[in-house]
């Protein structure tokens, strides 16, 4: 497809695709509805019926929700090429990535293959690792060899600090999610003039809420130094710039970071000191962002990852309903799980 | 054989113990193919096996890492063919998981050399650079009372932000050199208890340090001695190390290739999985054999088997015939020719194999567009020389280069000479017409042919009113004959005569009202829609024909091309004469040949195959002992 044509496409399919995501009233009439006819939705019938074991139910649910987003994802990727490629197939890679941080978990404590195997996604081929090689692996020094070989070589020699050093696992987490979000990063610099600044917007807001969690969580949560904070970030941001990270690594206290924010982000997270509230705050700041950008932005390629960036919190919160039915919770407690404080509280309509 | 062979669905109910020699038994027929379709999950619960199936997979995986550093046979000869039981398994799975220990240790000690080996490099370029350098060296060495200094090497990608990082904790970095994907630094900033707080940031940024030794300025022959002498004894470490692996393999060869061949064997009652269920002592398997297997697999069980069996079968049900595996046995002849249509697919069960249609018309396409004797010989000698690389495609070399000179024969044309001898029907470029004619003749019986063929698998299947009225069907082809006619009789006589008109309007009618019945759309929408596609078939059939016209087009291409040569030939001296002329054929050989095989791969499985051939049937793989290996 030519430039002008499959920007068109994207931003077609993009607005189509816009209509799935759910509004708040829509997750609320989902957590009403029984476990029977969620499992209608996401053809997951048959465990069901057959009573399998609520981790079964749950893998399965996770794994149809996983192919709900590749499929639109490819439906996406379709008129892209290049760069602009890119960015969508790296975005998707954090599934992955989280397999990668289980199975050199996994290894590192010394879990069995069953026990490893349980805790991984089931990905497509297009993102997915040699999972059956490195499972089958028989030691840690055997997983990071084959690493070594992977385009995860970085990622290995990392781990491999952390197995012959005995290093806190978490530096490994942290590295392997600070370059991550450094490829996507990268991969969004590398696009063309039509999508470079929105993109930038988005890009940086996801990173600005990935940048604050780790910067709390490293500095207070795990007492690292502001140095070695500063080195596990991502030097980039739509609202924290290079300099203000610099700024808010040297504060000594929680509530000083939160002092320090911008104003517009210090007044959605509020007077808290617990991270969660953070986290649920820089999501909502995400989820209005990309809310934007994908009806107003003239960029496909912005208003597509936005797309996946919502649908991916979507999906989320419909595996969390479904998980908590299959708990047999109340349903006022599975929307408060969801973020439906209000709805939850007064009632559905 | 044009369809895949008759099959039988099959149930098989043994004694649960007997399950292992049961599949070894159906392995050793190769004419067994599993069933994986649940059945009767209440009264069968369990699928047999799990434990073996794990302790296989883990031996096999095992296996196959080993063989990475201990090369075994290939193809391994089968003896002694036993039923693997759990306790065989489970011994060679541990000794497996001990010999892959060893090689485990030797990939580890390898890994160890070269990142040792790599250091030294590193270290070498350095020392390079320092004795450049005037500079005293002992400055960076040793506990300094201000001053806190990192000499090392930085991953390339990590220097800026690693830059600021360390800053933040009030030090400084310098890159003095790139090699490789490191950049070399020093790292220095004033002695404080932020000492700690660095070194942990090094660390995470994969900083590793340089041991640059003091002496290299007072001493540099000997420090350049010693890093010789560490990359020597790398050199050195590496050779035992890969002596004592081969020894190594020496000594266990033997016995991998046993722990092998109890794989092979294992590994049929692994692939049964869920087609074999059990409910206690019985065990079930469900599967499909050739109708005319059945007596022989009998014999073979009452033979193997100590206990009684059961074994019933029944002939596909319509709803399943998109299960049953599709059995084409092909010989060495057809080897070649049945890959080819591999590629497209395999036939649905029932359906026609298209495998000798497809090797008679590519022969008979080939010849017909690259005529010549000498090029068809010199073909099939290059086959027959490359027989070995070619494996079974030389037969289709030899195939094609035969037709080629049988068609060179008929055109009179031997590397493009045509004044040699007579043609035995025509030299193309006689008659540019009779031989469009004659293309367009065989692209009619052609695409007849292959209509026929769709019509009859419409009717296998039960299909009966795609059969008659959709595209492809009886009424499309009755439109495309009597549309044909038509134009005939009015090319010889100027009317396209009545009953002509008739048949081909009445089945054009038909046409477009199955196509107004079967579209499901509101009125307008069905309206265009049913016009667009019987307009589409209709013109598909036109198209089609014209595209075998290319027939008669390369073979007028390949005479115009030897014209070419020789006309090029004749502006030269004698030398070069003939060099142009050797040069010529061997360019119509190579660049004529491959373009003629593109085009009558095209025109079969374009013209041809996405007429009648969906391609999507299930390939019969029956339970086998794989002698090359275990998965």
């Amino acid at each position: 497809m030519t430039a002008p044509v499959s920007h068109t496409y994207l931003n077609t399919r993009a607005a189509i695709l816009a209509d799935r995501l759910l509004n708040e009233q829509d997750l609320s009439d989902l957590a009403d509805q029984s476990l029977e006819h969620l499992g209608r939705d996401f053809g997951v019938t048959d465990l069901l019926e057959e009573k399998k074991s609520n981790a079964a139910i749950n893998r399965a649910v996770e794994r149809a929700l996983i192919s709900t987003l590749m499929h639109e994802l490819s439906v996406l990727l379709r008129p892209l090429k290049g760069a602009a490629r890119d960015v969508l197939v790296h975005w998707i890679r954090k599934f992955e990535l989280y397999n990668l941080k289980a199975l050199i978990r996994g290894k590192l404590n010394q879990l069995t293959y069953e026990e490893l195997r349980e805790n991984l996604y089931d990905l497509p081929a297009l993102i997915s690792l040699p999972h059956q090689e490195l499972l089958r692996a028989e030691n840690t020094a055997e997983l990071l060899r084959q690493l070594e070989k992977s385009h995860y070589a970085d990622i290995a020699r990392q781990a491999r600090r952390v197995y012959q050093e005995k290093n806190e696992p978490f530096s490994l987490d942290a590295t392997i999610d600070q370059r991550y979000y450094a490829g996507l990063l990268k991969r969004a610099r590398a696009t063309g003039p039509e999508d470079l600044k929105p993109l930038m917007k988005l890009v940086g807001t996801l990173v600005d809420q990935q940048n604050l969690l780790w910067l709390l969580r490293y500095r207070f949560g795990y007492g690292l130094s502001p140095s070695g904070t500063y080195y596990l970030l991502v030097p980039f941001g739509h609202q924290l710039s290079r300099e203000l990270l610099k700024k808010l690594v040297n504060m000594n206290s929680f509530q000083d970071v939160i002092e320090a924010l911008p104003a517009s982000l210090r007044e959605r997270i509020g007077e808290t000191d617990h991270i969660m509230d953070v986290e649920e705050a820089m999501s909502d700041e995400t989820c209005q962002k990309s809310r934007y950008l994908l009806r107003h932005s003239d960029s496909g390629l912005t208003r597509a990852l936005a797309f996946l960036v919502l649908r991916e919190i979507d999906l989320k919160r419909i595996y969390a309903i479904i998980q908590g039915k299959v708990l047999k919770l109340n349903d006022n407690l599975i929307k408060q799980g969801v973020g439906l404080h209000t709805l939850a509280e007064g009632g559905t309509s | 054989m044009i369809k895949p062979l008759p099959m039988k669905h099959v149930l098989l109910q043994v004694m649960t113990d007997d399950l292992p020699r049961v599949s070894l038994t159906l392995a050793d027929l190769g004419l067994f193919s599993p069933d994986y379709r649940p059945f009767e999950e209440e009264n069968f619960p369990i699928i047999p096996g799990e434990h073996y199936r794990e302790l296989f997979h883990q031996a096999s995986s095992r296996l196959e890492k080993i063989r990475r550093n201990i090369p075994l046979r290939e193809p391994l000869e089968l003896k002694d063919i036993h039923v693997v039981g759990e306790e065989e398994l489970t011994r060679y799975n541990n000794w497996l998981g001990t010999v892959w220990e060893r090689c485990s240790q030797f990939e580890e000690t390898f890994r160890e050399l070269t990142s040792e080996e790599r250091m030294v490099d590193q270290l070498d370029q350095a020392l390079d650079n320092f004795t450049a350098l005037n500079i005293d060296l002992s400055l960076i060495h040793g506990e300094k009372h201000f001053l806190d200094i990192h000499l090392g090497m930085v991953p390339r990608d990590n220097i800026t932000q690693l830059k600021e990082a360390v800053a933040l904790a009030g030090y400084m970095l310098f890159v003095y050199m790139a090699h490789g994907d490191n950049d070399h630094v020093i790292i220095l900033g004033p002695k404080s208890e932020k000492e700690k707080e660095i070194v942990s940031v090094l660390d995470t940024a994969g900083f590793r340090p340089l041991p640059v030794p003091a002496e290299l300025q007072d001493e540099p022959e000997r420090v350049r001695q010693d890093l010789l002498d560490r990359k020597q004894k790398v050199l050195t470490e590496r050779k035992r190390q890969q002596d004592d692996m081969s020894a190594c393999g020496d000594e266990l060869r033997n016995e991998l290739e046993t722990a092998q061949r109890i794989l092979i064997m294992a590994e049929p009652f692994v692939t049964l999985e869920t087609a074999a269920r059990s409910s206690g002592r019985l065990t079930v398997i469900t599967g499909w054999l050739p109708a005319r297997a059945i007596k022989r697999t009998r014999k073979a069980l009452t033979r193997e088997l100590a206990n009684p069996f059961c074994l019933e079968t029944r002939d596909s049900l319509r709803e399943e015939r998109h299960l049953v595996p599709s059995y084409l046995p092909t010989g060495k002849m057809a080897s070649p020719f049945h890959t080819l249509v591999k590629q497209y697919g395999i036939p649905r069960y029932g359906e026609v194999d298209p495998t000798i249609l497809f090797s008679l018309t590519f022969i008979a396409m080939f010849g017909m567009m690259f005529g010549d004797i000498g090029h068809g010989l010199t073909l099939m000698l290059l086959a027959f020389l490359l027989r070995r690389k070619l494996k079974s495609f030389t037969l289709l070399g030899i195939s094609a280069g035969a037709s080629a000179a049988v068609f060179g024969v008929l055109y009179g044309s031997i590397f493009g000479y045509e004044e040699l001898f007579h043609a035995v029907w025509i030299p193309p470029l006689s008659d540019p017409i009779y031989m469009l004619t004659a293309a367009l003749l065989w692209g009619i019986g052609f695409l007849t042919l292959i209509t026929f063929i769709c019509i009859h698998n419409r009717f296998i299947e039960g299909d009966i009113s795609r059969a008659v009225f959709d595209t492809n069907g009886l009424i499309s082809i009755l439109l495309y004959l009597s549309v044909l006619w038509g134009a005939y009789n009015f090319y010889a006589s100027g009317s396209f005569g009545i009953t002509a008109a008739i048949l081909s309007l009445g089945s054009l009618l038909a046409l477009l009202a199955y196509k107004l019945i079967e579209t499901h759309a509101p009125p307008g929408e069905r309206m265009l829609v049913a016009f667009i596609e019987t307009f589409e078939t209709f013109t598909g059939y036109i198209s089609n024909t014209l595209s075998f016209l290319r027939v008669a087009a390369f073979s007028l291409n390949h005479v115009a091309l030897a014209i070419a040569v020789f006309t090029l030939a004749d502006m030269m001296d004698t030398m070069g004469h003939w060099l142009t002329v050797i040069g010529g054929n061997i360019f119509i050989l190579v660049l004529e040949g491959a373009i003629v095989t593109i085009q009558v791969l095209r025109l079969e499985y374009y013209e041809g195959f996405s007429r009648f051939f969906s391609g999507d049937g299930l390939e019969f793989k029956p339970l086998k002992l794989n002698q090359r290996g275990t998965a």
